[in-house]
């Protein structure tokens, strides 16, 4: 009898317990609800539009393509212009900076007249804060270089991957090295391990806040710490494990990018937007040099995604089956996008008239035999060179 | 129905509460279906703290428990096209809620890392202000995250046993057990605090 009412009473207090902060979670969880929400109900429209409008007007220029003289001229020209007439080589790039690419057929840079540099070999490289120097990782070493190639300094570990370069000093360079994230100062001296564990995404320093680094726990929990003091920031849980980190230029937002979906959180790891992916898997994600713009790429197109406002919905800039990178111009302007399947690189105009530029011929430009295979990685397209360490 | 309602409705859920709840909760879905969004808003409204509360009581982490609520409305959002109206919506949220603190609990107690960061239990002066009971949320931390989940289930989210057991894949018998051990445990622990 003394045990039931004991139960009850216990039960009463279970059924009145409250959890912190209930109002101000309802306040702040309401507009990311909401956004996604706006997100389906666009998608909805779209969806209803296709079937209404959309698919007899693709069969009624399908036919017109494939029946008229016209309709021939037209297809031929939107073939000619992105797949079949591209530019034959890297002739100019269409923004200022230089371009880092990696991959079976070494370490090169790409100025902005299209002049190729071989730095030597490696299968991954970053920049430097200011373009003065790249980190090249590849057969089990990680060496400092200058951009014309002389090594600065190199030290030896097994399976040497992603690193990336603190930014605006270049204090500090975080790689991974079999499973473990390791960091070692800018001039290649104390160099340590950070965590052990961690998912196979590059690491992304927190621009301007020294000297706090993202990485990725496995199986899918993203950490921001203090690299010096140990100290973790804050860190969050996923259901899927991310594929990229990335922070935008002022240090305010986090891209975080798994195949179902892009996150975008705030400095202090609430989640301000939550974008789905609704045409297959994300492949690659990239966030404009002024953090106003998001760029990412399913197995089907590349859309760009305003984020002034919460209410923006994607647009698609290209459709390219098979692409695979994503690079933003320093400009905020073109989004370099690597389509291994056509050997291409195609530039697209983000902002203003839609352009499109293709070059093509790329894997044997960079010293690579098959396209899809040996197709070189894109590792950034930097700044001009300024001033500081890096 | 208000936050207010929603509170009453917690404290005691009968039958037919419960039926006139899920009936207005079924015109709000269907509002929301058709792409409403004052009724998401609703809807949003009248299960938010009860997700973020089942949450949070399960993973003791208010930070975690906010996304944990927050993606599960996410999720539900993204399926909402294809929920049967037949069914009440607080429950499918709960179990989505339940079932994604159970894999977070796990998750960090599998993580040498986190099992370093001290659980989110505020002090007894913080409890008072916010008006919830410190002893009691410190001793369901202490339970094991499978048994925490059972208890607040029942007596957070108001499911019966028979609903925990669909909802947690459990024979029912297993849940009747795990709820007898934590409210023995529970208890035990509150009777040597008050010691």
């Amino acid at each position: 009898m003394i045990g039931r009412r004991r139960d009850r009473a216990t039960e009463r207090r279970l059924r009145a317990l409250r959890a912190p902060h209930e109002s101000q979670t309802q306040w702040r969880a309401w507009p990311v609800v909401s956004a996604v929400y706006s997100d389906r109900s666009v998608r909805r429209q779209r969806r209803s539009w296709v079937r209404v409008g959309l698919v007899p007007a693709v069969i009624l220029i399908a036919g017109v393509l494939a029946l008229t003289p016209a309709g021939a001229t037209v297809h031929r020209w939107i073939v000619q212009t992105i797949v079949a007439h591209p530019r034959p080589q890297l002739v100019s790039l269409p923004a200022s900076g230089r371009i880092l690419v990696a991959g079976p057929g070494g370490a090169w840079t790409v100025a902005a007249d299209g002049s190729r540099h071989r730095l030597g070999p490696g299968s991954e490289a970053t920049w430097s804060p200011h373009g003065l120097y790249i980190a090249v990782a590849g057969a089990g070493q990680l060496s400092a270089l200058t951009p014309t190639g002389t090594t600065v300094w190199s030290v030896a570990r097994p399976d040497v991957r992603q690193p990336r370069w603190f930014g605006p000093n270049g204090y500090r360079v975080a790689y991974l090295s079999a499973g473990t994230l390791r960091v070692i100062a800018g001039d290649g001296t104390g160099d340590r391990a950070l965590a052990n564990d961690v998912g196979g995404a590059a690491p992304a320093w927190r621009p301007a806040h020294a000297y706090a680094l993202g990485y990725v726990q496995r199986p899918a929990t993203i950490v921001v710490r203090d690299v010096d003091t140990g100290q973790v920031a804050w860190s969050r849980h996923l259901a899927s494990a991310p594929q990229l980190l990335s922070w935008s230029a002022d240090g305010s937002r986090l891209l975080v990018l798994t195949p179902s979906a892009a996150w975008l959180f705030d400095g202090s790891g609430r989640l301000v937007r939550h974008l789905a992916a609704t045409a297959g898997p994300f492949r690659a994600g990239a966030l404009s040099p002024n953090g106003a713009q998001l760029a990412l790429l399913d197995d089907r197109a590349v859309t760009v995604t305003g984020l002034t406002r919460s209410s923006s919905s994607p647009r698609v800039v290209l459709t390219a089956p098979g692409a695979r990178q994503l690079a933003w111009s320093p400009d905020n302007r073109w989004i370099l996008v690597s389509w291994p399947p056509a050997d291409e690189w195609v530039f697209v105009h983000a902002a203003g008239v839609p352009r499109v530029i293709a070059m093509s011929r790329i894997a044997e430009q960079f010293g690579a035999q098959r396209p899809v295979r040996g197709f070189p990685s894109l590792e950034g397209w930097c700044c001009a060179a300024g001033g500081g360490f890096g | 129905m208000s936050a207010t309602t929603e509170t009453v409705t917690v404290a005691r859920s009968t039958p037919a509460r419960r039926r006139l709840r899920r009936r207005s909760d079924l015109a709000v879905i269907r509002g929301a279906q058709a792409g409403r969004e004052a009724d998401l808003e609703e809807l949003f409204r009248r299960h938010w703290r009860r997700a973020y509360r089942a949450a949070y009581l399960i993973v003791h982490d208010h930070a975690a428990a906010e996304d944990i609520a927050q993606e599960a409305f996410v999720a539900a959002i993204r399926t909402l096209d294809r929920f049967d109206r037949r069914r009440p919506f607080g429950p499918w949220l709960g179990r989505i809620v339940t079932n994604r603190a159970i894999d977070w609990t796990r998750a960090r107690t599998a993580r040498r890392e986190f099992d370093q960061e001290p659980q989110d239990v505020p002090g007894p002066r913080a409890s008072a202000e916010l008006g919830y009971s410190d002893e009691l949320v410190g001793a369901l931390a202490s339970l094991r995250p499978e048994h925490r989940a059972v208890v607040v289930m029942r007596y957070v989210l108001e499911y019966t046993p028979g609903e925990i057991a669909r909802a947690l894949e459990l024979p029912r018998g297993t849940v009747n057990s795990r709820l007898r051990r934590a409210l023995d445990a529970l208890d035990a622990q509150l009777r040597e605090l008050e010691r």
